[in-house]
């Protein structure tokens, strides 16, 4: 086990060192946006698997992201707040409101919270259409990152997303993470144990929420315009397809399946309605034939046992 | 007084889209424990199919009704061949995974909406009338086309609802839906009931984009709005109850028609889906639903 | 049997992914964001094929010399569709990834601010159809208008209206829930109220709304004199106009936005007949130019729509493109950009300016021709055409 474990993270390390050291000359160009594009879309994808690790399907990740852009906006264009105060406020608005949220919803599993949390995004993205100071359906302008990171902007984009990527593994790995697998197995036999589940699975949450909300804060700032309908349930579909294609067993899963899926479908397919076919297909193809995703193929490829615990089933 | 009659009207006719597609929905549900994202592609393949169809068999001698018909026929069939095609080839395989076969369905959702776009082009077409001229009716107008619909699609619902509560095949489904272990206990084959309630399922859908073809105006992805409504009407009525979907969709009809008039219709999709996260949170099985 | 699906598996990605890349040669690209999807999908789709009229046109007759060079010109064109996620998405596609200097289409308030962020940032010149008046100015020297709106449109449209129907007094207004709709209204209300009639309502839809019998119902409640439809496209004022059939209002319908009779006879029926429009014209007769009319000819064969003046601007934008690459010899955006308001150039129309400092503060707006049309018995008919005062004095002094 030991030796799989390390394999894997010494190919993610290097994969991620790759895309950091390639982010530093791409300045602002297409390029740059790519790296930009496909940094955030592995954490959003990280995010969400860590919620799987409570064995539930945040759909709300996209409403929580969405709060982040929004902070992150207003904290940059109408407060002319610094940038990190942006980003900070905006995980943290995320991670409050999530702990509220959590903890009215989370007392539901499977499909209903998974239908809960769909219909908060799809809430969330019609409030922000109906309020005028944050520019309802026509958007929010002008959210540019400081002038000083103008051509660093990926490389400070990889840093942040390594750095979160590296605590939710640690997180992952700790003994809080393994309660948090329990609980996906047998929450009552946790219950027994004195843990209290409830207020377990709201931190949960509320950790991926934190990273959702600076995804959502990095992303305002790298597209320069947000406005409500980027933070719609499809983003949590796109992000669920990343999952779906990398693997949900093991962290590499969504820094493969966000990188691959994202890079093919710039590279090779251009636009418009190929985009939705080409998620769609991928999701289709990557449940269907591939159930442990990209990252079970590696396994497979090296080796290596098939990890027992796959995908969040109910 | 005259608008309270213009209200109901259209409550009537919404609800009746509504109905057809939430029956569809609640059946999947109910016997295969399924919840199928895609079901508005079904919706919208017969509608596109017959926005095709009925252009090109419509001329001087082929009048419009036979054209309709035609079309219709061929779209139905049409569809419910892809039903069946992806019963076998994809939600089989799902059966009581809830999560599974939801996340499968929207892959699935965003593939197909992604042909039809592709396909069909972005262009809406609106089909000739079929039938001509408006009623008043308590104080309220309505077209006589969508007034015959309405009354054709409360009948395939009334129907629906004997066949579930008279028939043997809607006794399997409902055995099936409330415990299909015992089910199969007592002899009532799982595999073949599913497919039947799945087949009736898209026949539903695919008769709600026939009847709605003369009245919508179509594009590629008309499926998706009747979904998202048809969703939230079963989850309100309960998640695999017939009666359920149907109160779920009569309630939004009303929510949509009443809320848009006096406030606005986005305010009243978003009471919509408050409701939906308030009814999942207190009572998850709906207002009538046994899970 | 598991590892033969995930061969398959990988075998379907790679054929997903095999989609060829078109190369670029030594051409000039000229982009386009407009909605090519939904209810305003004619406008996108007729603009990308009279941009590529144009450009097609220009390239056979030897394209663009500049600096003793030649061009080509090859359009690129990007459903936006009408929201500002799109029109980010159409943006850095368009500006960062295909490199392209031009845009020569753009249409919708939202995505087009969307596009400007980035555009005038990233030294690209575009010639936008947008409504607003937040995307003008001098703060935005890279962007022109192509086309009429409704600082044009308005004034003149409701005085014609009224001079018509004399009686009308009262009106009630829709627009759609979005930039476009936000700036015109303002407009249309400081129209409305300057001509002595009174508002009754301003009401609002989100765009993709299918069920207009509310609309139609909220709108008719005060029983207003006028409904004006705003920035409904035409599937969407098609609908609305149907659905004020139904409910028996008879009144004076307003399209300001209105480009074609087709779909909105196609989808009103009866209901659509008297509908006055802004942006349409007729471009099949004597009126109209002769390049106007082969064009016009050509959107019939194509579309089954006759041209209508929001698609043709991107046609003369890229006239006006290749005029001011040559006076300027260069093919540098900013460099043409400064240009081309001092230019008298060949359009469809025949031969225009750029101007309207008087109203936006710079002179970025081309000058062409307000044609108040009607929809009469299912077919659109040109009630009358005016001229820009601005471009006759041009003209004059040009001579």
């Amino acid at each position: 086990m030991g030796n799989a474990r390390s394999s894997t993270i010494l190919y993610v390390a290097l994969l991620s060192l790759l895309v950091l050291g390639g982010s530093l000359f791409t300045g602002t160009g297409f390029a740059a946006s790519l790296v930009i594009w496909v940094a955030i879309n592995i954490l959003l994808a990280a995010s969400f698997r860590f919620v799987q690790l409570i064995g539930e399907l945040n759909f709300a990740i996209a409403g929580f992201a969405g709060v982040g852009a929004y902070v992150a906006g207003v904290c940059t264009t109408k407060l002319g707040l610094p940038f990190v105060v942006a980003i900070v406020s905006a995980a943290l608005a995320a991670t409050l409101l999530s702990l509220i949220v959590g903890y009215i919803t989370l007392r539901t599993k499977g499909p209903y919270f998974m239908l809960i949390s769909f219909a908060f995004t799809e809430v969330l993205r019609m409030v922000y259409t109906q309020i005028d100071y944050i520019g309802s359906n026509s958007g929010m302008l002008g959210v540019f990152p400081p002038v000083l990171l103008t051509d660093y902007y990926p490389t400070f984009v990889v840093a942040v997303v390594l750095l979160s990527l590296i605590v939710l593994y640690k997180i992952e790995q700790s003994d809080f993470g393994k309660v948090l697998v329990a609980i996906r197995n047998n929450d009552a036999i946790v219950q027994t144990v004195g843990i209290n589940v409830h207020l377990t699975k709201v931190m949960c949450l509320a950790i991926s929420s934190f990273v959702a909300g600076i995804c959502g804060a990095l992303l305002a700032h790298a597209n320069n315009v947000i406005s409500p309908d980027d933070f719609s349930f499809l983003l949590a579909v796109y992000t669920l397809a990343y999952i779906k294609v990398g693997g949900e067993s093991h962290i590499a899963g969504p820094i493969l399946g966000a990188s691959v899926l994202t890079l093919l479908a710039q590279v090779a397919m251009g636009f418009g309605p190929f985009e939705h076919i080409f998620y769609g297909a991928a999701i289709v193809i990557a449940v269907l034939l591939m159930p442990d995703g990209l990252v079970g193929i590696i396994r497979k490829l090296l080796g290596l046992p098939p990890k027992p615990q796959a995908a969040a089933k109910h | 007084m005259e608008i309270f009659g213009q209200l109901f009207l259209n409550s009537l006719q919404i609800s009746a889209a509504y109905i057809l597609f939430s029956l569809g929905l609640t059946l999947i549900f109910g016997v295969m424990k399924v919840v199928n994202f895609a079901h508005g592609e079904f919706f919208g393949l017969v509608l596109l199919l017959i926005a095709i169809l009925v252009p090109w068999l419509n001329s001087p001698s082929v009048p419009l009704v036979v054209a309709y018909g035609a079309s219709g026929a061929v779209s139905i069939l049409a569809t419910m061949a892809c039903g069946w095609f992806l019963y076998h080839f994809a939600f089989k395989k799902f059966q009581r995974d809830m999560v599974g076969s939801f996340v499968l369905s929207v892959g699935l959702s965003l593939l197909i909406q992604g042909l039809f776009l592709e396909f069909f082009g972005g262009v809406p077409i609106k089909l000739p009338d079929l039938i001509e001229g408006n009623l008043r009716i308590l104080g309220g107008a309505i077209t006589t086309q969508r007034l015959v619909l309405t009354l054709i699609a409360l009948l395939v619902a009334v129907t629906m609802c004997w066949l579930i509560a008279a028939t043997k095949l809607g006794k399997s489904l409902r055995a099936v839906s409330e415990d299909h272990e015992a089910a199969m206990l007592q002899g009532i084959p799982y595999r073949k009931t599913a497919l039947y309630g799945f087949l009736i399922a898209t026949f539903l859908a695919a008769i709600a984009g026939a009847l709605l073809a003369p009245v919508t105006v179509i594009s590629a992805n008309v499926g998706s709005d009747f979904l998202i409504k048809g969703f939230i009407a079963i989850v309100i009525g309960g998640l695999g109850s017939i009666p359920g979907s149907i109160i779920g969709s009569i309630l939004i009809a009303v929510i949509e028609s009443v809320g848009g008039y006096y406030f606005d219709p986005s305010l009243a999709t978003l009471a919509m889906f408050v409701i939906t996260m308030l009814v999942l949170l207190v009572r998850p099985k709906g207002i009538m639903g046994n899970g | 049997m598991k590892n033969l699906k995930q061969v398959y598996a990988t075998l379907a990605f790679a054929a997903l992914a095999s989609a060829t890349n078109v190369h670029a040669q030594e051409i000039i690209k000229l982009g386009i964001s407009a909605p090519m999807s939904g209810a305003a999908a004619v406008w996108g789709l007729g603009m990308e094929w009279t941009a590529k009229q144009a450009a097609e046109k220009i390239n056979l007759e030897g394209g663009v010399t500049v600096g003793g060079k030649k061009y080509n010109f090859a359009v690129v064109a990007y459903d936006n569709k009408y929201t500002a996620a799109e029109g980010t998405k159409v943006a850095q596609n368009l500006i960062n990834r295909d490199k392209v200097k031009f845009i020569v289409g753009g249409i919708g308030t939202a995505p087009i601010s969307a596009l400007q962020s980035l555009s005038e940032r990233s030294g690209v010149m575009i010639f936008i159809s947008a409504w607003g008046k937040s995307v003008k100015g001098p703060q935005f020297p890279l962007t022109f208008t192509q086309s009429n709106t409704p600082f044009e449109i308005l004034d003149p449209l409701y005085k014609y209206v009224l001079a018509q129907n004399p009686k009308a007094k009262t009106v009630a207004i829709l627009n759609a829930n979005d930039a476009s709709g936000k700036e015109v209204e303002l407009v249309a209300q400081k129209a409305w109220a300057a001509l002595g009639v009174k508002v009754l309502s301003s009401n609002w839809y989100e765009r993709g709304t299918t069920q207009f019998q509310p609309v139609a119902a909220k709108l008719t409640e005060q029983k207003p004199d006028i409904i004006d439809l705003g920035v409904a496209p035409p599937a969407d004022a098609g609908i609305v106009l149907k659905e004020l059939g139904v409910l028996g209002w008879k009144g004076v319908k307003v399209l300001p936005v209105g480009t074609s009779a087709t779909q909105l006879a196609q989808i009103g029926g009866a209901a659509a007949n008297g509908t006055y429009m802004g942006y349409a014209g007729d471009y099949s007769s004597s009126l109209a130019t002769p390049v106007q009319q082969i064009l016009n000819q050509g959107m019939l064969a194509q579309f089954k729509e006759p041209l209508n003046p929001l698609q043709v601007s991107s046609y003369d934008s890229v006239y006006a493109l290749k005029a001011a690459m040559e006076a300027s010899n260069s093919i540098d955006p900013k460099k043409i950009a400064a240009v081309l308001p001092t230019l008298v150039f060949e359009t469809s129309y025949g031969k225009t300016v750029f101007g309207s400092k008087a109203i936006y503060d710079s002179p970025q707006q081309m000058q062409v021709p307000v044609m108040i049309t009607q929809v009469q018995d299912g077919k659109m008919v040109e009630l009358t055409r005016i001229i820009p005062e601005e471009l006759k004095a041009r003209l004059a002094a040009a001579k």
